[in-house]
């Protein structure tokens, strides 16, 4: 007894997880790590097309970062997208989670065609809602010319004030089930014996939902406005398959405009300052989320 | 709650409102793909009521399986065939999911059995992988692997997709580690078994169904990926995704051409998708939440 009881914890020590780990870590550093690196080396450079190569001008980059007024507008943009749709998205997600949130036969069906919007390539709901929208022959351009909300002639994704909504339509389209798939998840990991006794009170419904269904459902609503909030904050693909950015720059994103730098105008260095910049914020913003909400993984 | 009869109805049929309304979309650009091309730019649109054809499937999948209308050759000389490009998909998201969990599995079971110092900071750094932009991953990449000669090869693809698959697959690998009871682990040590015999033996098969699950995820999500395909390839591959963005020609977009290819990368995604319902919500918040 003695003996084995004196055997198995050393065996349990002298495991060690660096070789478990290794190959993580080896293509982390490598394709996450260094490239960071780079780019914080590449932001204090620029590429002079005279000389084909790298020339070294220190904090310039991040000089004329904060005086570009493109920038401020892509972050504007960035942000305004962010925001509006992860709103939509919690309050449509959250109504739907609670409507389809039944054992009745036929429920499971619906969740199940839920889900397949996830699994489209973003890059090609684009195209789609760039059909839907297009001013002749677009299904979407036609019933908002039917009931009203747009004039005959125009077109959603070429007006400066529209373009932004209609990319935004597609985000909401694509991404909404998500959270319904979420907050279904949620709701029925919540005991019944809160709501018996609510109801055994005579609470109503709305109060039910305020004081029972929402404080139970904190960590989930956390983690799905984190995950989302994070993939809307670096949206790309919408916006350079339906709009390129435009018109002008209604729909340029920080991720779209430090790729365009790049990549159409050969500012090397001006777009990986961008980048790290949008980096920076994102890094900021969730580290403080999680040390707020206390999320865990 | 408790519903009458009256008020489940009225809720099915809410539901199903909804629900379709979400769907719709896909049922309409399937339309599209069947669509000739008069229809496709009737006006006013129409849903219902056209002539459906696989014109469009015959352009982009012609060859091979032997449809009448062949190659079209397009004025800048390129054409709709596009089965090589689902083919290049295909061998993207193969290798990427292959390589993403086998390198998730080894430390997933390291994060799950092992306890170190700063074991929570380094599973926070493997999550805020997945917060960085993939921009700013994929402009320093593009220099990188210019001078590595890995741009414009399935080499530089797979690695890129494995690396972005990497804080999913581990994550939610855990999180399936987790829920097998560690005191498996203990008695076989007890018994003299090496961790290495643990993980093959008892582990591994455990494990399983979560590993599918995760690797069926890693798969959709390269899949789907757009933007490091696009800036790291030119001509030799060209993924789904990408190559959709170019039948936006000259002479008009090629929406027929396009939907068919669409609906060729929809159809697998979706099927997959099915199979994992069981561990979706799980996928999605990176093995947080449990169904």
């Amino acid at each position: 007894m003695s003996a084995i009881a004196l055997r198995a914890p050393r065996g349990f020590i002298s495991d060690h997880p660096l070789p478990w780990l290794l190959p993580l870590i080896a293509i982390l550093v490598v394709f996450a790590l260094y490239p960071f690196f780079y780019n914080i080396w590449l932001s204090a450079h620029e590429f002079i097309p005279r000389k084909r190569g790298l020339d070294f001008v220190g904090f310039e980059n991040w000089a004329k970062l904060f005086a570009d007024p493109r920038m401020w507008n892509a972050l504007w943009v960035t942000l305004f997208y962010t925001g509006f749709c992860l709103a939509v998205e919690l309050t449509l997600g959250m109504a739907i989670a609670l409507l389809i949130d039944s054992d009745d036969t036929g429920f499971g069906i619906l969740r199940g065609l839920l889900t397949l919007t996830l699994v489209i390539p973003p890059a090609i709901t684009g195209m789609m809602f760039l059909l839907m929208e297009d001013a002749q022959f677009g299904l979407i351009a036609w019933l908002l010319r039917d009931i009203g909300l747009i004039g005959p002639q125009t077109a959603i994704l070429a007006d400066s004030s529209l373009a932004l909504w209609g990319v935004m339509l597609a985000d909401i389209w694509q991404w909404t089930p998500f959270m319904v798939l979420i907050f279904v998840a949620g709701l029925r990991a919540i005991p019944s014996d809160p709501y018996e006794s609510a109801m055994i009170d005579g609470a109503s419904a709305w109060q039910i939902f305020l004081r029972i269904t929402l404080p139970m459902m904190g960590k989930v609503i956390a983690i799905a406005v984190l995950i989302r909030g994070i993939d809307l904050f670096r949206m790309f693909d919408y916006a350079y398959v339906m709009t390129s950015g435009g018109p002008v720059t209604a729909t340029y994103t920080l991720s779209l405009y430090a790729w365009q730098q790049t990549f159409s105008f050969l500012k090397w260095g001006y777009g990986a300052t961008l980048i790290l910049f949008a980096l920076v914020i994102v890094l900021l913003v969730a580290n403080l989320f999680v040390a707020i909400t206390k999320v865990r993984w | 709650m408790l519903l009458s009869p009256w008020q489940r109805a009225l809720r099915m049929g809410a539901a199903w409102i909804v629900v379709l309304a979400f769907a719709f979309p896909i049922f309409y650009w399937l339309t599209i793909a069947f669509k000739p091309d008069r229809d496709i730019f009737s006006v006013p649109p129409r849903v219902f009521g056209f002539a459906p054809t696989v014109q469009s499937f015959g352009e982009v999948f012609g060859v091979s399986l032997g449809f009448e209308h062949g190659l079209e050759v397009l004025p800048g000389g390129g054409n709709f065939y596009m089965l090589p490009r689902l083919w290049d998909s295909i061998v993207v998201a193969l290798f990427s999911t292959a390589l993403a969990i086998l390198v998730a599995t080894l430390a997933a079971y390291a994060l799950s059995r092992m306890r170190f110092r700063g074991q929570h900071h380094f599973v926070f750094w493997v999550l805020s992988t997945r917060m960085m932009p993939p921009v700013a991953v994929a402009i320093p990449m593009f220099f990188i692997y210019k001078d590595f000669g890995l741009l414009d090869t399935y080499s530089g693809v797979i690695l890129i997709h494995a690396l972005m698959n990497m804080p999913l697959a581990v994550l939610l690998l855990k999180s399936f580690f987790d829920d097998i009871p560690v005191e498996i682990d203990e008695a076989a040590i007890i018994d003299g078994a090496s961790r290495i015999r643990i993980f093959r033996k008892l582990v591994l098969p455990m494990a399983m169904g979560g590993i599918a699950a995760t690797a069926v995820l890693c798969f959709i999500f390269s899949w789907t990926e757009f933007l490091f395909a696009l800036t790291l390839t030119s001509t030799t591959l060209k993924t789904v995704p990408v190559v959709s963005s170019t039948f936006v020609t000259s002479t008009g977009t090629a929406w027929g051409n396009m939907a068919a290819l669409g609906a060729a990368a929809m159809v697998p995604a979706f099927v997959f998708i099915l199979l994992v319902q069981k561990n979706l919500v799980r996928g999605l918040t990176l093995g947080s939440l449990k169904q």
